[in-house]
């Protein structure tokens, strides 16, 4: 017994480097908000299509409310399309029936998968590792057949067409919003919320709830030997999560005037490939692989008729070569990454 | 012995695993203040008995009791708060958190433990705890470390400062000299002494001459059941002790 613990336990992955300057500006909390407020001038310079940076910031605060469970809490849920699509459900029925403004129809667009994901929660979080991804797909699977069979609410596969576009009203300010027409102010509109839930999100994975979450992910034995409650803060994590796939599924109605069935089961992964192509390891990783995500389907879709096959050969490849997604690799290995990058573009660099 | 004096009561703990009756009919009282030491060989019901008393398992029978108040079957968080903490055999840290903030995570348990919208690292207090603990267990110099990269004697001085950083009144270490080195060994018993002007510390150790040292009382183990408990010298002198346990490999 004594023999058998004298052997060290080696750690499965570890950063190679103690926490340094670069570590610090790759990573901390301030630097990756001025990194998000960056990514958002250049979609916003940058990408031709309007409607394309739209929905990279909406998938983004997606991906980046998935993160929190798999990056910080190593939960990885296979059903986070159920928080999106009941938070546009939400917002799109709300607009539809009742009329109401842009901010109760995002809260609740937040509320309502907010309250799905703490039930879900409460049942997924009974069980570890697969199993868990296991029953978070089936919850999304279940959610997907309700929404299915209400036709009476959803129109089922049909959707919900013509969510009206409720105006922007802040004191002293009553702007009317058209996704279509003037993209430009919807752009400036969706990126301000989707920073402000950005900045909320890092404070959470930065305050004292946040940091039990990520001790949880390295021993949850330890964390409750600490005194933790390991499963209530993982609900409440998950919540959040939900809360936040919600907000961006409301956007998202709001942005299409639409509301469709998506499989969720595509959905959902769609939105776990943006997360480790960007990199799990930070919030802004996750928009990062989002944005590269989208960008790639917008050109490769325009440029190929089979470009989900290219798309799936790309994702292969960079988990193949750098498991630590986009974002890791700058931020653990730049110097390879600047190798890589100069290989990459020719000698001339 | 006055109730006041008891700072943990076990009375018919009892634990069975399937068939095996791995903790059978344990009363054990340990007195405030003191260094309890359990030995017993391999499979006698040491570290079953140390996850009863802080709730990683819940008993099958008996009770327990701490500093006067009955808390069979809490779970282990609950444990925690009032103040029992364990370190591990199998030293287990958050791997790829820092040094630091592995200490930090401990101490922050009993401050503020479930806040979400301030940074964790507005809590200067609970900052200046976590290096005073570093301070203590020789760490303040690998302090931004990646607790992954740490040595095995680092790790365990780690592993007992994060079981310090909860503020424990009753600290259980389970062999928290196993694979050391003399010399670190030895550190380790000068850092247990220090530890126990101000905590009451139940120890499971299998090294005769650490436990010997500075035992107040020992408790020997066997299938289960408490064979014998008494002073290190009357432990000694004890022929059944002798046979079972002191000769032999037991002492590997």
């Amino acid at each position: 017994m004594a023999i058998a613990a004298a052997s060290p336990t080696l750690p499965e992955r570890r950063p190679p480097h103690r926490r340094g300057l670069y570590d610090r500006l790759t990573s901390g909390p301030l630097s990756q908000l001025a990194m998000v407020l960056l990514l958002t001038a250049a979609l916003y310079l940058f990408v031709p299509a309007p409607s394309l940076a739209i929905s990279i910031m909406i998938y983004g605060l997606w991906a980046v409310s998935l993160n929190l469970l798999i990056g910080y809490g190593g939960l990885v849920s296979f059903g986070h399309a159920l928080y999106w699509g009941y938070g546009s459900y939400a917002a799109g029925l709300l607009l539809i029936h009742f009329g109401v403004g842009l901010w109760l129809s995002l809260l609740a667009s937040m509320l309502i998968p907010g309250a799905i994901a703490l039930a879900a929660g409460f049942v997924c979080l009974r069980r570890r590792e697969v199993y868990f991804s296991m029953l978070t797909l089936a919850f999304a699977q279940l959610a997907y057949f309700v929404a299915f069979e209400a036709r009476w609410l959803t129109h089922g596969d049909d959707g919900l067409s013509n969510v009206p576009t409720p105006p922007l009203v802040l004191p002293g300010l009553n702007f009317a919003l058209n996704p279509i027409r003037d993209p430009g102010s919807f752009f400036f509109l969706t990126a301000a919320i989707v920073i402000v839930a950005f900045a909320l999100l890092l404070l959470y994975t930065e305050s004292p709830l946040g940091r039990v979450l990520q001790a949880i992910r390295e021993s949850e034995e330890r964390a409750r030997a600490c005194g933790y409650n390991t499963r209530l803060v993982q609900l409440i994590t998950f919540t959040v999560a939900g809360m936040f796939a919600g907000l961006s599924g409301g956007l998202n109605a709001i942005s299409h005037g639409f509301v469709g069935l998506e499989p969720y089961w595509e959905l959902s992964g769609v939105v776990v490939i943006m997360v480790i192509l960007g990199g799990r390891s930070t919030l802004f990783g996750s928009m990062l692989g989002a944005a590269a995500y989208l960008l790639l389907q917008h050109y490769l879709s325009n440029a190929f008729s089979e470009w989900q096959l290219i798309l799936g050969a790309i994702f292969v490849a960079i988990v193949l070569s750098f498991p630590q997604g986009i974002w890791g690799l700058v931020r653990l290995e730049p110097v390879g990454a600047l190798r890589g990058l100069r290989r990459l573009l020719g000698r001339g660099v | 012995m006055s109730e006041d004096r008891v700072l943990l009561r076990t009375a018919g703990l009892d634990r069975w695993f399937g068939g095996v009756h791995a903790v059978n009919g344990v009363d054990l009282e340990i007195e405030k203040g003191t260094l309890h030491a359990v030995i017993g060989p391999n499979g006698s019901g040491k570290s079953t008995l140390f996850n009863l008393i802080t709730g990683n398992i819940r008993p099958s029978a008996g009770r327990v009791w701490f500093d006067g108040q009955e808390v069979t079957g809490l779970p282990q968080h609950r444990m925690v708060q009032r103040g029992i903490a364990k370190s591990y055999q199998i030293t287990t840290v958050f791997q790829s958190l820092t040094v630091y903030e592995n200490v930090r995570i401990g101490v922050q348990s009993a401050r503020s433990p479930y806040v979400f919208w301030l940074p964790a690292s507005r809590m200067k207090d609970v900052a200046r705890m976590a290096d005073e603990l570093l301070e203590r267990v020789g760490l303040r110099d690998r302090r931004d470390e990646i607790a992954g990269n740490l040595s095995h004697g680092e790790l365990r001085n780690l592993d007992l400062a994060i079981a310090l950083a909860t503020r424990p009144r009753l600290l259980l270490l389970d062999e928290p000299t196993a694979g050391m080195s003399p010399t670190e060994t030895a550190a380790a018993v000068g850092l247990i002494g220090e530890l126990r002007q101000d905590l009451t510390i139940v120890m499971i150790e299998h090294k005769m001459p650490v436990i010997l040292g500075i035992a107040d009382r020992i408790t020997v183990l066997s299938l289960g059941s408490k064979l014998f408990e008494g002073t290190p010298a009357e432990v000694q002198e004890h022929p059944e002790v002798q046979a079972i346990y002191l000769s032999g490999t037991g002492a590997s």
